[in-house]
């Protein structure tokens, strides 16, 4: 494995047999793929492309038909890895009949947190995904919003080093979208490496430093976003408080210059932007506070790995 | 290592506080609650005894437990086929299998969950079936310490079927009397099952001697019941009369007779006082009567050996032979602990009993989906009834075609593996009075709570293991 990196893989397949064994599906198709320490990186792909299975791949729930995985320099399977790591399925899979309270103190037993500890963490976390007022009603009775929250908060109970999101923004609203994005900002800053997967590409655009781009199992396109969507012959000027006639007067002057017509546009804010802008202005988007145990630069040893503490 | 060990424990912890709060939360517990409260309340009012105290505490004990036993099985082997397969069809196991767990921990936490549920089930019917004993026996003006009982069993000194068979079998061939063409394991098999069933038969005016030798002498003053099983003729029953005779192996001439001339029952049981074997006077006296508790000159005050000899003493011409099996139905009863105990043995019996179903459905359910797994582990409990039946049939001719040969094998192989499970049967002895020996106990909990679950979890963990708990995209 390569410094540096938490996740590789080399030549990975993965092959869906029916129950004589008979080939299926080929689902991954030779991936390669590296992600970074402390980097945010984003797995995109149309439906079936193979993303959600290079996942589970990578998280031990499946098992490669071919090629190599290291996580962290070991094997997805092994415990000391899996202490390392957070992760949120694209559906969140909650017991229905636990509250998020204890829905939060389970996964983190799972962890091997003392009852204090773990209740500790689960109060910060239920406060950081804004739960605190229903953190004694049944996840079954959620809203799909509600539901993602608490799948959120238990990704994080560990403190993980690697995050692992699959579609983190469905079924949210737009603040709800916001948040998370936000929250993906703040751990990246504070040295997580999150690996995510998204539809929504404007989403991917925002948080992510590299991307890959999956379609029928095969990696067709790696590297920072910049990079990818750098037009290397067109230049743009964004210039505040221009009049009408000086603009019409530099548009000539460039179309002269180059021989041909030159677009001109005002720019504009994303919808995002002025969806929050009119059903936030009352303060319901909150500025995102980090669990304070996610700040903590303490370590501790927890189930052979170490978590943040 | 120690806080290895502590993690693992609270992971384990975490695992069966799920499985415990699934069970409340979903109504399976309630629902259980309800079928047994039904079993434990209105079973002993629909099911009559015979009247006697006997009669009413043998229905209350071996058919509502037996019911109650017969609905825990059950739902403890549906419910451990759901706790592994519907968290991974619903895909929740995905979240707990990519934390730090190892497939052993997992088994060990849904397996104690069962364990507790059953503990707290099992406890809350042995309660209220001890409660409604406690309340007859108040309520009809029984002797508790007549009808509580829990008695050691001893049978009479005789070779073991195996040896009176090999007996046999040498005096045929001395004789040349043989079977042609039968193997000598299969004439061997037949003698012995022919030696342990075997009636001998006790005509007018013949007598009998059984000699018994306790395990666990009996005091001064202590109860010793003689308990004997016969058959007759039905419609000269009433013309059957006998002497039996009980003594102190020590004291041939103290012996205390007792003469019955109802043998109406098939079943017959007389009570000795111990100190009647203190008095010469006791040979008079009858069963009880005539003890003066004076101390015996044996040391210890107490007995080990006993020596019982019945005469028929019918009427030659009215009354017709008594038939009885020497192995099964003499046996000597004599004071094993209190009641209370007993029940507690049998409770622990069924409990292991519990544990091991438990076992058995969670490993299924880690390998299969729970329709699957709920099918397969009733086919496999019914094999299991059928193939201890089918073991202890079964003849060499029976194993001549190789669908008989497979057969047979799978019989022998699943009476193997469920012997020890189903060899501690505690009802019948709780039933009777009759103590439940510590050994079994013992032997059944090491066995379908330790051996047999330890290996049974080997196999599911990896299973899960090896398992895939996720689909594709």
């Amino acid at each position: 494995m390569e410094a540096g990196n938490v996740i590789e893989t080399r030549g990975l397949r993965k092959t869906f047999l029916d129950f004589w064994r008979r080939p299926v599906v080929e689902a991954v198709r030779g991936v390669d793929l590296s992600v970074r320490q402390g980097e945010v990186f984003g797995l995109l792909g149309p439906n079936g492309s193979g993303k959600s299975t290079t996942i589970k791949m990578l998280l031990g729930l499946l098992h490669p038909t071919a090629g190599q995985i290291s996580v962290f320099g070991a094997q997805p399977s092994d415990t000391r890895v899996k202490a390392r790591i957070g992760y949120l399925p694209e559906v969140s899979h909650l017991h229905p009949f636990l509250t998020p309270r204890e829905t939060l103190m389970y996964y983190a037993s799972l962890f091997g947190l003392t009852h204090a500890a773990a209740r500790k963490r689960t109060e910060e976390l239920l406060e950081m995904v804004d739960l605190g007022h229903a953190a004694n009603r049944a996840v079954g009775r959620f809203s799909k919003g509600m539901a993602r929250r608490v799948g959120l908060a238990q990704a994080l109970v560990n403190a993980p080093e690697l995050l692992v999101l699959d579609e983190p923004t469905s079924g949210l609203d737009p603040i709800g979208c916001r948040e998370v994005k936000d929250l993906v900002h703040l751990l990246a800053k504070g040295g997580v490496t999150v690996l995510m997967t998204s539809h929504l590409l404007a989403d991917v655009e925002d948080v992510c430093d590299r991307v890959a781009i999956l379609d029928r199992g095969e990696l067709r396109a790696e590297g920072r976003i910049g990079d990818l969507l750098r037009k290397p012959d067109a230049v743009r000027f964004l210039v505040e408080g221009l009049s009408d006639e000086a603009a019409v007067a530099l548009r000539s002057e460039i179309e002269a210059r180059v021989g041909r017509s030159v677009q001109q546009d005002c720019p504009s804010l994303s919808l995002e932007a002025f969806f929050l802008q009119v059903v936030a202005s009352d303060g319901r988007l909150r500025t995102f506070e980090m669990a304070p145990f996610l700040k903590g630069t303490e370590k501790k040893e927890v189930a052979g790995g170490v978590v943040h503490g | 290592m120690v806080s290895g060990m502590t993690e693992s424990v609270r992971r384990v912890g975490g695992v069966a506080l799920l499985a415990v709060r699934a069970s409340l939360r979903t109504k399976v517990v309630a629902a259980l609650l309800a079928l047994l409260t039904a079993c434990v309340l209105i079973l002993p009012g629909v099911v009559k005894g015979d009247g006697t105290p006997e009669g009413d505490l043998h229905i209350l004990l071996s058919y509502t437990l037996g019911f109650s036993f017969g609905i825990l099985c059950l739902a403890t082997l549906w419910a451990a086929c759901a706790l592994f397969a519907a968290e991974i069809d619903s895909a929740r196991m995905q979240l707990s299998a990519v934390k730090p767990v190892r497939a052993a921990e997992f088994w060990a936490g849904k397996w104690l969950a069962l364990l507790a549920l059953n503990a707290v089930l099992l406890t809350a019917v042995y309660a209220a079936v001890y409660v409604q004993v406690r309340w007859r026996v108040r309520q009809n003006g029984w002797a508790a310490a007549e009808c509580l009982l829990s008695r050691r069993v001893t049978h009479p000194v005789l070779p073991t079927p195996r040896e009176e068979a090999l007996q046999t079998y040498q005096t045929m061939r001395r004789q040349n009397a043989l079977p042609k063409g039968i193997s000598e394991k299969s004439v061997l098999r037949a003698l012995e099952e022919k030696a342990s069933e075997r009636y001998d038969v006790v005509n007018p005016g013949d007598p009998m001697r059984w000699r018994f030798r306790l395990a666990h002498p009996v005091s001064l003053a202590e109860p010793v019941t003689v308990r004997v099983k016969f058959d007759t003729e039905l419609s000269t029953r009433e013309q059957v009369k006998g002497v039996f005779q009980l003594a102190a192996s020590a004291y041939p001439e103290r012996a205390v007779e007792v003469r019955l001339d109802d043998f109406t029952q098939n079943a017959i049981e007389f009570v000795v006082d111990t100190r009647a074997f203190a008095d010469e006077g006791a040979k008079k006296g009858g069963a009880v009567a005539g003890a003066k508790g004076q101390d015996l000159e044996s040391g210890k005050g107490s007995f080990r050996e006993f020596d019982l000899t019945f005469q028929h003493a019918g009427d030659p011409k009215r009354s017709s032979a008594l038939m009885l099996r020497n192995r099964q139905d003499v046996v000597l009863l004599t004071p094993g602990g209190s009641f209370e105990a007993n029940l507690a043995r049998a409770a622990l019996i069924q409990g292991s009993a519990l544990a091991l179903l438990a076992a058995f459905g969670l490993t299924l359910s880690a390998c299969f989906s729970m329709p699957v797994a709920a099918f397969v582990a009733t086919v496999l409990l019914m094999l299991t009834l059928v193939g201890n039946s089918v073991v202890q049939v079964v003849s060499d001719e029976d194993e001549k075609e190789w669908q008989n040969k497979v057969g047979i094998a799978v019989s022998r192989v699943v009476h193997q593996a469920s012997g020890h499970a189903l060899k501690a049967e505690p009802l019948t002895a709780l039933a009777h009075g009759e103590r439940i020996d510590g050994e079994v106990m013992g032997s059944s909990a090491l066995w379908n709570m330790v051996l047999v679950p330890l290996a049974i979890a080997w196999a599911g963990c990896a299973v899960l293991r090896r398992r895939e708990l996720a689909d594709g995209d």
